[in-house]
């Protein structure tokens, strides 16, 4: 029955070795090379897969900050700018009273030496007009008293008190 | 450029009808067609001048040692003779020499099947080896082809037993499917029929013969896959796969219910103990026949088909069968590495698990 059949207990020996030694050299030489080589190969895709997440997600963030910072800048120049027109505001107001201040100082000084200048000049015309007045009595009453002697010695001692005057 | 083509087709489909009606008239059904009505009443075989009608040997030929080979093609011999001229016409050796069978003894002798093995083994191992020898991350294309065959292999073990156990099964699994398929495709390389040892005009021994086609082959694979799926059950599930076979928690289950009265559970039980189990164990070895006679059969079938073929239309009727037995070849191979894999997958699911999800 067997035998009919060709089934043959040496050479089934032969097939069986013949597969083992296919399987073992297979294994050692082929398979676990591959394999590994595949298993790396694997490792490195994920691994470069996940770098590259990474460094976009560290480019998203890196780029987040820079905004924030250049928001921060900005906002920080509008305060300084607008610190610096509040400051030159203040100053320029702050000059400006001043000069008023110091002009209308000037102007009252000028005022009241204006004021003192004139009360002398009076005090001075006035003390001189007393003395003519004298003088002058006293001429008319030296003199006799005509109409045109009195005349003529008011306006001497009017001119007199002009010449006066004007020096 | 269009019409250039269509001129090429026009003559390629002559020359393929020239070659067609060139193997009706030289095959065995133009031999047929002329042949003359006393040979058709003495039952001779139309033979056509280039192809000799196919002589099918199912056991494989012996072909080293020599002395082997000389007691093969003597048995040949007498076989032939006690065919045609019937048992007396045997002298006393040749009786001897029929009785002792084609193979002398139970030497180790080498078959053509068997050199045809040792043949893909070699080829096989040396693509392998040399793909792989200088393993670089960026493969060249030799590395390449072997990468996609290991990965498809490897997806194929994946899918079935999952990623974690793929790497236990794998080698086994792949070698099975590289074995059988490269010993199925190297059978059609034109050398096969064309070399062999003659006897007067044709050749009565073939040097070489796709080892498929020797049961022996078949047969040792189906017990490298016996052997494999029973050892990986032992190995992952150590004392619970053997109860798949000896069901001693049914026959605990039986004889309790019996003391009970529960006639139908103890039944079941026993049923379950002295039934399931040894069913189980023999479908187990009926897998070791199913799977040689597979194998054997379709290889066998392969083989006469392109015998046939070539006897009955030459040159054309072949071009076909060979495109079939590519396929047919790929398929067993496939067939044989998924069976072991799909067992070793049975094999290694405990069966407790495999009860549960059967009663939920």
């Amino acid at each position: 029955m067997l035998e009919t059949l060709g089934i043959h207990f040496p050479s089934l020996a032969i097939y069986l070795v013949n597969f083992l030694l296919v399987l073992i050299l297979l294994y050692l030489f082929a398979y676990k090379p591959i394999l590994k080589l595949m298993d790396q190969r694997a490792d490195r895709i994920r691994e470069s897969l996940e770098a590259s997440e990474r460094a976009r997600e560290e480019a998203a963030s890196s780029q987040a900050a820079v905004q924030e910072q250049v928001t921060e800048a900005r906002r920080e120049g509008q305060r300084i700018i607008d610190l610096a027109r509040e400051s030159a505001e203040r100053f320029r107001t702050e000059e400006m009273d001043k000069a008023r201040q110091e002009a209308e100082s000037f102007v009252e000084r000028a005022k009241s030496d204006i004021q003192r200048e004139r009360d002398n000049a009076l005090a001075e015309v006035r003390a001189s007009f007393g003395d003519l007045a004298i003088t002058a009595a006293e001429r008319v009453i030296r003199r006799s008293l005509d109409r045109q002697a009195h005349e003529e010695l008011i306006s001497q001692v009017l001119e007199e008190g002009e010449s006066l005057r004007r020096t | 450029m269009g019409s250039g083509a269509g001129k090429y087709i026009a003559l390629g489909l002559i020359f393929v009808l020239a070659l067609s009606i060139a193997g009706l008239i030289t095959g065995a059904i133009g031999a047929g067609l002329t042949q003359s009505e006393e040979a058709k009443d003495a039952g001779e075989t139309a033979e056509g001048p280039f192809i000799p009608k196919p002589e099918v040997h199912l056991p494989a030929q012996v072909v080293f040692p020599t002395s082997d080979r000389e007691h093969y093609q003597a048995f040949l011999n007498a076989e032939e003779q006690e065919k045609a001229h019937g048992e007396e016409s045997l002298t006393r050796e040749q009786h001897e020499i029929i009785d002792e069978g084609p193979y002398q003894g139970s030497n180790f002798i080498v078959t053509n099947a068997i050199l045809s093995s040792w043949v893909a083994s070699i080829l096989l191992v040396l693509l392998f080896v040399l793909g792989a020898r200088k393993a670089a991350l960026v493969p060249g294309r030799f590395q390449n082809f072997v990468e996609i065959a290991i990965e498809g292999l490897l997806n194929f073990v994946e899918a079935v037993v999952g990623k974690e156990r793929s790497r236990l099964v794998f080698p086994v699994i792949a070698t099975i499917f590289l074995f059988v398929i490269i010993n199925a495709w190297i059978g059609l390389l034109p050398i096969y029929p064309s070399l062999g040892f003659k006897q007067g005009d044709i050749i009565q021994v073939h040097l070489l013969r796709p080892a498929g086609t020797d049961i022996n082959m078949p047969l040792a694979l189906a017990l490298v896959s016996f052997v494999f799926v029973e050892y990986l059950g032992l190995k992952i599930l150590g004392f619970g796969y053997i109860t798949k076979f000896v069901r001693v928690g049914s026959l605990k289950h039986g004889i309790a219910s019996l003391f009970r009265l529960q006639f139908l559970d103890a039944f079941q039980g026993l049923l379950d103990f002295f039934f399931v189990g040894p069913l189980e164990a023999f479908s187990e070895l009926v897998r070791l026949i199913s799977f040689t006679f597979r194998l054997f059969g379709n290889m066998t079938a392969g083989e006469i088909l392109v015998l046939v073929s070539a006897f009955l239309v030459p040159f054309v009727a072949t071009v076909g069968v060979y495109g079939l037995e590519l396929l047919v070849g790929f398929i067993q191979a496939l067939i044989f590495s998924g069976l072991t894999l799909v067992f070793a997958a049975i094999a290694i699911t405990s069966h407790d698990a495999h009860e549960e999800s059967h009663s939920a």
